[in-house]
């Protein structure tokens, strides 16, 4: 049976105050559609014939597929078929959760999401072992790697068609859980990160991103790769930790962002086009399966570069890395292997059975 | 109490909350009277929608100018338009804030900066427009603000206002207020994006989208786009995503909402109790300050409505007086 692609597009990402205080993307839906007709295009190629999409009310898919209408009336068979997932539509991050778990129930082979690192998060939690092939289209996008959707599409559709191994096709990833619990009620609040928890001073939600470095405090990230912008960046830049090796990163930011007060002063972009000094503390590595307690006791947690949660000294918080915790399709590796093995040439080199 | 960690002091949370409050009290009375038929006219509630006007409003002076939408009452009164004059207004009385001559639509108060709720769709765009064009022209750091529905945001003269403020480079801020309706019209049917910052960005303006039904998220995006405004950094738009609590205009039967739609949002995205909670239990405000300001806030209104009530009707002589304006 021909393998299907799950497809989670968010209309929404891109939408927050970093195209103010920062000089972020906005990204139009119409871009978001045209970004997804490249990725059609390269599965067909691949043999893919069948996809499955997230419902939405933004646009996306009727730009979509108005593209895929206008090919079929020249005769162009450029396309798989699409095929929206049967559920209501809340124009929220539910529905991101509700798609996800309905594609991996219907047994897709990889989905590809756009969106930025808010966006893989929620799909992470809902994936299980379907890789994720990721296409940035959020602000900081720590965590999809910046490509062609072309490519990623290509690299998919050769990863789910099986024409490339599996341990070459796809890679292992890491993740941070946050515990939270209540001290009022013992209610217990589970999230989770893919890249970096910051804990910030502010008590609210607020217009959610992070810029204020005066209110950093805590800070642990799962890979710190100075090649990004936002939080891992920060890490990135004192000790890079790759994404392929275990455990990441803790850094500890001084109080009230007074460099004098810090061991070290460090000049990072923590968004688009906004450098800016932060005081570090110190930082330390950060071992897979150990749970962190921060020393902050009330404030936000920012998961991914978002404020999402608050607590106060009552609640009890903890922090553990994951290794290994959801796949991702390795697309640098696949396109390398496709090279090397002439995948797409007439005549391929054949592909070593192990 | 606890050190405060929000970006507003204790006098500032009060004084949120207590305009807040004050605009859900006004608007419920209103709710009632009218369906008593105490009420001329069409009134069009802004309960449920408290936060987008505090959250901004918050960050004006009486320079700076706003613009309105027929859904005006919580601009007004988060600008700082008198109640008594906003009641009387609404009741048609001499006392109003147009002398009983304008009623809900048409409330304005030009020495607060309010130049008018407004009985036509789009219609407040352009206005600002001009009123931004002589902030920059006298070079006072004044800003402008157009509020404008998800409805509304179809209309040419909106379109056509973005156009010119990112042209002329004003210091502009156009509020959408989407609370999910035009009218009974759903956004997905009548809007064709999703988010309107896309729209923004085809102006080449940035456009930011929060949760209008969190006041510290209003509150601090728009701190943020009216510094940019005021620095000469130019036109931005603002996208709160809210709720209304009550029909389109008063007397809607609201067929087209959802079974229990709007029971899950008063349980859910209550903008009032999502801030009281959150002050609370950060332990910078007492339950019992929120208390007491209820029941100032229940004491004006009362008077309000009894002042209002008490007030004489304009007389046919008022007829043609105000029509122009000396200058």
């Amino acid at each position: 049976m021909a393998p299907v692609v799950g497809i989670v597009a968010n209309p929404v990402s891109a939408r927050d105050i970093r195209r103010v205080v920062a000089n972020a993307t906005s990204l139009q839906i119409a871009d978001r559609a045209n970004i997804l007709l490249r990725v059609l295009a390269a599965l067909q190629a691949c043999g893919v014939r069948d996809v499955l999409m997230m419902p939405e009310n933004g646009g996306i898919r009727a730009h979509v597929e108005r593209g895929m209408m206008r090919a079929r009336s020249r005769g162009e068979d450029i396309y798989p078929a699409l095929h929206p997932v049967a559920m209501p539509i809340t124009g929220t991050v539910a529905d991101t959760h509700r798609a996800t778990a309905e594609m991996r129930r219907a047994g897709v082979s990889a989905l590809v999401v756009l969106g930025g690192d808010g966006t893989h998060r929620a799909v992470a939690a809902e994936c299980g072992t379907v890789p994720i092939a990721g296409i940035s289209t959020g602000t900081n996008n720590a965590f999809p790697e910046h490509r062609e959707p072309t490519i990623t599409g290509l690299a998919t559709g050769l990863a789910v068609t099986g024409r490339v191994p599996p341990h070459i096709a796809f890679t292992a990833n890491k993740r941070i859980d946050v515990s939270l619990i209540n001290g009022a009620n013992g209610g217990a609040v589970t999230e989770m990160a893919l890249v970096d928890v910051a804990l910030v001073t502010e008590r609210y939600i607020g217009a959610r991103a992070l810029w204020r470095t005066e209110n950093f405090r805590e800070l642990y990230v799962t890979f710190a790769d100075p090649e990004v912008i936002g939080m891992s960046a920060i890490a990135g830049l004192l000790e890079p930790v790759g994404r392929d090796e275990s455990g990441g990163l803790m850094v500890r930011l001084s109080p009230d962002g007074d460099c004098r007060k810090a061991a070290t002063t460090l000049h990072a972009p923590i968004a688009p086009g906004m450098m800016a000094r932060v005081g570090i503390t110190d930082w330390r590595r950060m071992p897979a399966d150990v749970a962190f307690v921060p020393e902050v006791t009330a404030g936000s947690i920012a998961l991914d570069g978002e404020r999402e949660l608050s607590f106060s000294e009552r609640d009890r918080l903890s922090l553990t890395l994951r290794d290994d915790a959801f796949r991702t399709v390795n697309v640098a590796a696949v396109m390398r292997h496709a090279g090397q093995n002439r995948l797409l040439t007439g005549t391929p080199v054949p592909v070593a059975a192990f | 109490m606890a050190q405060n960690p929000f970006p507003l002091g204790k006098d500032e949370l009060l004084k949120a909350y207590r305009t807040m409050r004050t605009i859900r009290e006004f608007e419920e009375r209103l709710h009632v009277d009218f369906a008593k038929g105490d009420i001329p006219g069409f009134v069009h509630l802004y309960a449920g929608e408290e936060a987008c006007a505090t959250g901004i409003m918050m960050h004006l002076n009486d320079n700076d100018r706003i613009a309105s939408t027929h859904r005006g009452h919580g601009h007004c009164i988060a600008k700082g338009v008198d109640v008594h004059a906003m009641m009387a207004e609404i009741y048609g009385r001499s006392t109003g804030a147009c002398r009983g001559k304008g009623g809900s639509m048409h409330i304005a108060d030009l020495s607060k900066g309010m130049m008018g709720a407004n009985g036509i769709l789009g219609a407040g765009a352009p206005l600002i427009c001009g009123a931004a064009l002589a902030a920059k022209v006298r070079g006072d750091r004044g800003v402008g603000i157009t509020f404008v529905g998800d409805g509304a945001s179809n209309q040419g003269t909106f379109l056509e206002s973005l156009n010119l403020a990112a042209v002329w480079n004003l210091p502009v801020v156009f509020v959408v207020e989407n609370n999910g309706y035009a009218e009974s019209t759903a956004m997905e049917w009548a809007v064709s994006c999703d988010s309107y910052v896309d729209r923004a960005t085809g102006f080449g303006m940035p456009g930011v989208t929060v949760d209008g039904t969190d006041f510290f998220a209003v509150y601090e995006a728009a701190g943020e786009i009216i510094r940019r405004a005021r620095d000469g950094g130019g036109p931005a738009l603002l996208e709160c995503n809210m709720v209304r609590f009550y029909g389109h205009f008063e007397g809607d039967a609201q067929t087209y909402r959802a079974k229990g739609e709007l029971e899950a949002i008063r349980a859910t995205r209550d903008c009032l109790t999502i801030l009281s909670e959150r002050v609370i239990e950060a332990g910078v405000i007492g339950r019992d300050e929120l208390q007491t300001i209820d029941r100032e806030v229940n004491a004006l209104i009362e008077d309000a409505v009894r002042a209002a009530k008490a007030a004489p009707l304009p007389v046919a002589e008022d007829l043609l007086r105000d029509v122009y304006v000396s200058y």
